[in-house]
């Protein structure tokens, strides 16, 4: 679908802005009923997600001692910024984004970055020692996942031969959906999407049973329900981008939801399938595992790429094309 | 039309407040019963998600203080520095006999007393040790006093 919203009403209401803040929340609810039901309860209500938030910013806002005030207030706010920016540059719900030019890819996913980035800024400001371990870990698991989600995106791309997210939205429904030209790419697209939101088993960063909360254990109120919101913006974006390159694209709302949804399904299960795993071993995993599987991957798509032209006519001549 | 404004405002706060109420737990020196039926209470079979409960590990997150067992002279500062550092508004749950009154604890080398001595509490759950239902019981009299 291919609407033109003007600027501002992108920007403030539909789809960034005030509705994308909902969406995630919807999404959160979602995902907690789904682990519930896996592990046979019933679960939150459907408003769940949004008393809590509206809880948290109605409480009291302590700032700790030793801690840098002007960066304590500002962490959340700029993590939640650069999820909410990068929303501008993904086929979110089945629109057109609204901004789009060659190379928004890398963008977006600096932009998504951002937010560990903060949680690590965040955990490494307080003098608590449980914030500082969980910052060191939120950051060590950023260098395991990045580049290996950077590269299972980086298929498509490359099969496509383009740097534009909504170019290979596109294109991605027109031929062979990716998830099943390359499934690698897929399952590490996924995995990494959940290392990125620290979601089990990659929660190691804010494991309450060893470190508190991790880096958030200062916060409360105001900065925490900003982080809350800003991770639950970052679901529901991840879960676009994956869903756009693997899943076949999408051009209609209703195309993005059940692809979203069966996407959030999947991890869902993996959330309550698999315990936690030590940082250690989420580090070996990505680099011994991960990153190996993909650049197998990528090496694949490349020398196919260069070997098309080639075999092609070979292959008509053979079978009388 | 101010009043107007601050009254929904109230409403809201208080409908989100009674709605999403995270606990703490914290062992003032009870003998560890009440703690293994606050554990029973937060395991699937009583899923305490459904009213939006959920077990936060720190004091920052945390709207209400379960806290079982007598107050020791060694726990009183840690239970004060705890309820200190929890944001406002803040409730305190007492579970258990000792929480109310020391219970065989009482008057013991050791012990400073009951919960309430050292910090205010809200509710209080007789029982020795409580059920699961019991303390279900207790938080949601704690959210109904909290309607206005």
């Amino acid at each position: 679908m291919n609407i033109n919203f003007p600027p501002i009403v992108a920007l403030l209401f539909f789809p960034g802005g005030a509705f994308l803040l909902f969406s995630g929340l919807v999404f959160e609810y979602i995902d907690r009923k789904l682990v519930a039901r896996f592990q046979n309860r019933i679960g939150p209500r459907w408003f769940q997600p949004l008393a809590d938030v509206v809880k948290l910013l109605a409480k009291e806002e302590i700032i700790p001692t030793g801690v840098m005030k002007g960066l304590f207030v500002a962490l959340p706010v700029v993590a939640l910024t650069a999820a909410l920016t990068s929303a501008l540059y993904v086929p979110l719900f089945g629109f057109k984004p609204v901004f789009s030019f060659q190379g928004d890819l890398i963008v977006t996913l600096y932009l998504l970055s951002m937010m560990t980035l903060c949680i690590g800024l965040a955990g490494a400001n307080t003098e608590d020692r449980f914030s500082l371990i969980g910052a060191t870990r939120a950051l060590t698991q950023l260098f395991s996942y990045e580049a290996p989600f950077l590269l299972a995106l980086l298929g498509p791309a490359i099969a496509l031969r383009t740097w534009n997210i909504s170019e290979i939205n596109a294109g991605a429904g027109s031929g062979l959906w990716f998830i099943i030209a390359q499934p690698i790419g897929f399952v590490v697209a996924l995995v990494g999407l959940m290392g990125k939101l620290e979601l089990p088993p990659f929660d190691a960063p804010e494991a309450e049973t060893e470190i508190v909360a991790g880096a958030f254990t200062e916060y409360s109120g105001r900065g925490f329900a900003i982080f809350k919101i800003g991770r639950d913006v970052e679901l529901v974006i991840g879960l676009t981008l994956v869903a756009s390159f693997y899943m076949g694209g999408f051009a209609t709302p209703l195309d993005f939801l059940w692809k979203t949804l069966l996407l959030l399904l999947v991890t869902a299960a993996l959330q309550s399938l698999f315990a936690r795993l030590r940082i250690d071993q989420t580090v070996g995993m990505w680099w011994r595992v991960g990153v190996l599987m993909v650049l197998l991957q990528l090496v694949v798509i490349i020398v196919g790429q260069q070997l098309a032209p080639v075999i092609q006519p070979a292959l008509q001549s053979l079978f009388g094309g | 039309m101010e009043n107007l404004m601050q009254g929904v405002m109230e409403k809201v706060k208080t409908w989100a407040r009674i709605n999403s109420p995270w606990a703490i737990h914290y062992n003032s020196g009870s003998c560890n019963g009440c703690d293994i039926e606050i554990l029973a209470t937060l395991t699937p079979r009583y899923d305490v998600e459904r009213f939006g409960i959920k077990l936060q590990g720190s004091p920052r997150h945390a709207d209400v203080l379960i806290c079982t067992g007598p107050v020791t002279l060694q726990s009183r500062d840690r239970l004060v520095r705890i309820y200190e550092q929890m944001p406002e508004p803040k409730f305190v749950v007492a579970v258990g006999s000792c929480g109310i009154s020391g219970g065989v604890f009482q008057g013991c080398y050791n012990v400073v007393g009951d919960i309430s001595e050292v910090i205010p509490v809200n509710v209080y759950i007789p029982g020795c040790p409580p059920r699961p239902e019991a303390i279900i019981h207790g938080v949601v009299e704690l959210l109904k006093s909290l309607q206005p």
